[in-house]
């Protein structure tokens, strides 16, 4: 079998996870998403380069790493981050195309 | 020094043994803490990137930079960021350094196909006296040049420069400062005698076995076997063993088996095996009697990228049963009653080594001491982990002794600094090539190499 058709399966089997994680989230009780206000000022502090590169961990962890290394993060987005604690597109950084990156 | 420890009334060998043979009591440490935490990893992930660890490793040491610039060039100087420099002003600015090397093995030039290459031998120095220095910060970068050597210094280092902006856009250095030695810590060391003994690169499991006797003699020395009374009684105040990584010699890492044929492997051992089971035999006699830690090295059993973590204590299952072994990281740090050790296998200056012009092993390990950080050249040509929190290797006290294993030979030397820091720098050379091992006064901070050796080949010639 070449080689590339197996490289195309495993991008469509990607692609659907990733459509079916989206699929999940109405699924999940309580908690209404969140508005694009929040999400915007999250966005707004993945890109402060003050904190230091957000790629590969968590909005809390950098979050708390900033305030370990005395650079005093704005407390609000901690308090958003920790309500939506469950909430992917919240936690993680904000991501291009499905890559978590 | 250590030979004075000998007991006064103690007998010589050609005396007749005495009737009631004396029982030498050997000298417990006190107070042992391992402080390694931070080089311990629990779950380990590499899904990150290293900008994280060098964006931490400036923020973590920016603020102590920026005091030991204003103390030494004034108060009243001008901190910029480089985003913020204006041509021809005079300012300092704290940042990452970068070296440009023509010659660094670079795995993209290796596999890119157009220059059709043959991978590079490994060479000793990989300088060049075209390589330039770059100053990188959180945002930009800028080429530095001026009175600052370049081809003493290593990609990594953070360091404060001061000078200014000249037109073409490269930054003239007048000086630069490092963040020198760290806060020392209070002294609390014991009042009697007591020794460490460190030596590294034991190199089991090659070809030659010369090395073998003269391992044998140490461990006896230590164990109080050799020799009469008075050697005795010297070896009762070694209060603590520490080998010092490359415990397993190179040999033991050859890839033969990679290249042959599954049928002829098959039924071949991997040539550490045979070497851990004489590296347990060894420590086992070594824990009946004195409390030893192992550090792995470079050839060892152990993960590649520092910091690396302890042998697992099951390949070494005679030892084991015994609670004075105690396996740890590398780098190691620990309070041995009350004094702080703190030191590597030695990979982090061989790397600076050969990267940079500096020769002496000890030199080296004194410039890490005073950069402030263990090793600056990780992650570019030493491999390490993808910390994002906080980076370990930065010195933020300054420890009693600080030392290297597996150096081309036996150096100390004991550096008084401005705060009262009192550091004895030790490099500790390779067992197998030198037979030498270290012994450390923990009462006064001396330090004297002793040597091992047996009737060996050369003495034929």
């Amino acid at each position: 079998r070449p080689p590339g058709r197996l490289k195309d399966k495993k991008d469509k089997k990607d692609k659907d996870k990733v459509q079916v994680k989206v699929r999940d989230c109405p699924r999940v009780p309580a908690q209404p998403p969140p508005d694009p206000a929040l999400l915007e000022m999250l966005r707004r502090f993945d890109l402060s380069w003050e904190y230091g590169p957000c790629t590969g961990i968590t909005r809390l962890q950098r979050w708390e790493r900033a305030q370990e290394l005395g650079l005093s993060p704005p407390g609000p987005i901690r308090d958003a981050l920790l309500e939506h604690r469950d909430n992917p597109d919240v936690t993680y950084r904000w991501v291009w195309d499905g890559w978590a990156w | 020094m250590f030979s004075e420890q000998a007991a006064p009334t103690a007998q010589g060998l050609l005396a007749p043994p005495s009737a009631e043979p004396p029982t030498f009591p050997r000298v417990s440490v006190s107070g042992y803490s391992d402080c390694s935490q931070p080089f311990q990893l629990g779950e380990r992930s590499f899904s990150r990137q290293y900008a994280h660890i060098y964006a931490v490793r400036l923020a973590g040491m920016r603020p102590g930079l920026e005091r030991r610039a204003r103390s030494r060039w004034g108060n009243d100087i001008v901190l910029r960021k480089l985003s913020e420099l204006q041509a021809g002003e005079k300012c300092c600015v704290v940042g990452t350094l970068f070296k440009a090397m023509q010659l660094q093995p670079s795995i993209l030039q290796e596999i890119s196909e157009e220059h059709n290459l043959v991978p590079q031998p490994p060479l000793p120095k990989y300088i060049q006296p075209s390589d330039e220095l770059i100053l990188e910060d959180e945002l930009q970068r800028i080429k530095l040049e001026g009175a600052i050597d370049v081809q003493r210094l290593v990609t990594g280092t953070i360091l404060a420069v001061y000078g200014s902006e000249q037109d073409d856009g490269r930054f003239l250095v007048e000086d630069h400062c490092f963040a020198d030695l760290p806060p020392p810590l209070p002294w609390k060391g014991p009042c009697s005698d007591r020794f460490v003994l460190l030596t590294s690169g034991l190199g089991l499991g090659s070809v030659s076995g010369e090395a073998l006797l003269s391992t044998q003699l140490l461990v006896d020395v230590v164990t109080g076997q050799l020799g009469a009374e008075g050697e005795q009684s010297c070896a009762a105040h070694i209060a603590r063993v520490i080998l010092a990584g490359n415990l397993l010699s190179q040999n033991t890492q050859s890839r033969d088996t990679i290249n042959k044929a599954k049928y002829l492997t098959k039924k071949t051992q991997a040539a550490s095996v045979e070497a851990v089971k004489m590296l347990d035999e060894i420590l086992l006699q070594l824990c009946t009697s004195v409390p030893v830690d192992v550090m792995p090295g470079e050839f060892d059993p152990t993960n590649y990228t520092l910091p690396q973590q302890p042998l697992h204590r099951c390949m070494l299952p005679l030892a084991s049963a015994y609670t004075t072994l105690h396996l740890v990281t590398n780098p190691y740090q620990a309070d041995l009653d009350g004094v702080r050790f703190l030191g590597t296998s030695g990979q982090n200056v061989s790397d600076i080594f050969k990267y940079s012009s500096m020769d002496n092993y000890l030199e080296i390990l004194e410039w890490t001491l005073l950069a402030g950080h263990i090793s600056p050249t990780a992650p570019d040509t030493l491999g390490c982990y993808p910390f994002y929190k906080s980076d370990p290797f930065i010195l933020t006290e300054c420890p009693h002794v600080y030392f290297c294993g597996n150096a081309p030979r036996f150096q100390s030397k004991l550096l008084q600094g401005e705060e009262g820091q009192r550091v004895l720098l030790l490099t500790v050379p390779d067992f197998s090539t030198t037979q030498t091992a270290c012994l450390v006064n923990l009462r006064d901070l001396t330090c004297q190499p002793i040597t091992f050796s047996g009737f060996g080949a050369e003495d034929e010639d």
